[in-house]
């Protein structure tokens, strides 16, 4: 009885809720129903903020009642941050430094990565690995993670801090996974440069 | 102006009233819904704001900004959404200068 009231109750709140996002302007606030003193200025309880970028270049809702200042992260409805550049600051072509299924790098790739590493001077390096889709979603995982663990261990040994090391297996595609071309391109370990 | 800001500003430390009107110089009129700009003295678009890292007590950063009698904090996130941790300085530590952005000094 008590979990049918309080399911009742729940979807109520979530369909006020669904109403309160699809039409935004229907609620907007008047003397008459300010809840509590806190809508009764001359602002009547509304914040409406700006944009401020971040020196990654992502962007934060940012607020100033006066007194006080207000920020948080700009992020899409799943929670990713709106960015207007990335910090990747390299895409490594899988293709170039293994052979497929391999995490080992060539020994021409390991000298051109050190390279990277050392004239780039990042204060740290975020490390992520991916694949297209062939194979199986287990198997691309640990794949994808295996790689970006050893392009990390080639920055640890030219002195450059890791910060992180993740593999995103073929989650995170930045082509269509339907041509030869589109899965060379999902081949890749991105470093993002941490300034 | 810069008078009745210093005065505002030490009557809200005091914990007296109008600090919500502190920055406008005009007490008890209130503040309109847009709140982008930093009124009153040192005014500015708040898409100006020097920032500067916080780092916490896990050791991840955030973007760190001291702009008068306003502060704000932010994390700091990499494209797909998780926590920097660069490992720019220890936890609690703070890099850049974050209170460049304002001349009204903290009370430190």
């Amino acid at each position: 009885m008590v979990n049918t009231i309080s399911k009742a109750i729940r979807a109520v709140a979530s369909l006020s809720l669904a109403v309160a996002i699809a039409m935004p302007m229907a609620f907007a606030p008047t003397t008459a129903d300010a809840q509590t003193r806190s809508q009764q200025g001359r602002d009547k309880g509304v914040y409406t903020p700006t944009i401020w970028v971040d020196p990654d270049g992502c962007e934060h809702w940012v607020m100033d009642d006066g007194a006080e200042g207000y920020m948080t992260p700009h992020t899409t409805r799943q929670g990713i941050p709106v960015c207007r550049r990335g910090n990747v600051c390299g895409v490594m072509n899988s293709d170039q430094f293994f052979a497929t299924n391999s995490y080992r790098i060539h020994k021409s790739g390991k000298a051109r990565l050190s390279e990277f590493f050392k004239k780039t001077g990042a204060v740290s390096y975020i490390i992520t690995g991916h694949t297209d889709s062939r194979a199986s979603d287990a198997y691309n995982m640990k794949l994808s993670y295996n790689r970006a663990n050893a392009v990390a261990a080639i920055a640890v040994a030219n002195g450059a801090r890791i910060a992180d090391v993740r593999g995103y297996g073929e989650r995170q595609p930045v082509a269509a996974n339907n041509s030869a071309q589109g899965m060379a391109k999902n081949r890749r370990v991105e470093i993002i440069c941490i300034r | 102006m810069i008078n009745t800001k210093i005065l505002t500003v030490f009557a809200c430390a005091v914990g007296l009233s109008a600090c919500g009107d502190v920055e406008t110089g005009v007490p008890f009129q209130g503040l309109p819904s847009d709140k982008s700009v930093d009124r009153g003295i040192n005014s500015h678009h708040l898409s100006t704001l020097q920032a500067g890292i916080w780092v916490d007590p896990n050791g991840c950063d955030h973007w760190i900004i001291d702009d008068g009698v306003e502060g704000y904090l932010s994390a700091r996130l990499d494209k797909y959404g998780k926590p920097v941790c660069s490992g720019v300085a220890p936890p609690t530590h703070t890099v850049g200068d974050f209170k460049g952005g304002s001349n009204i000094p903290d009370p430190n």
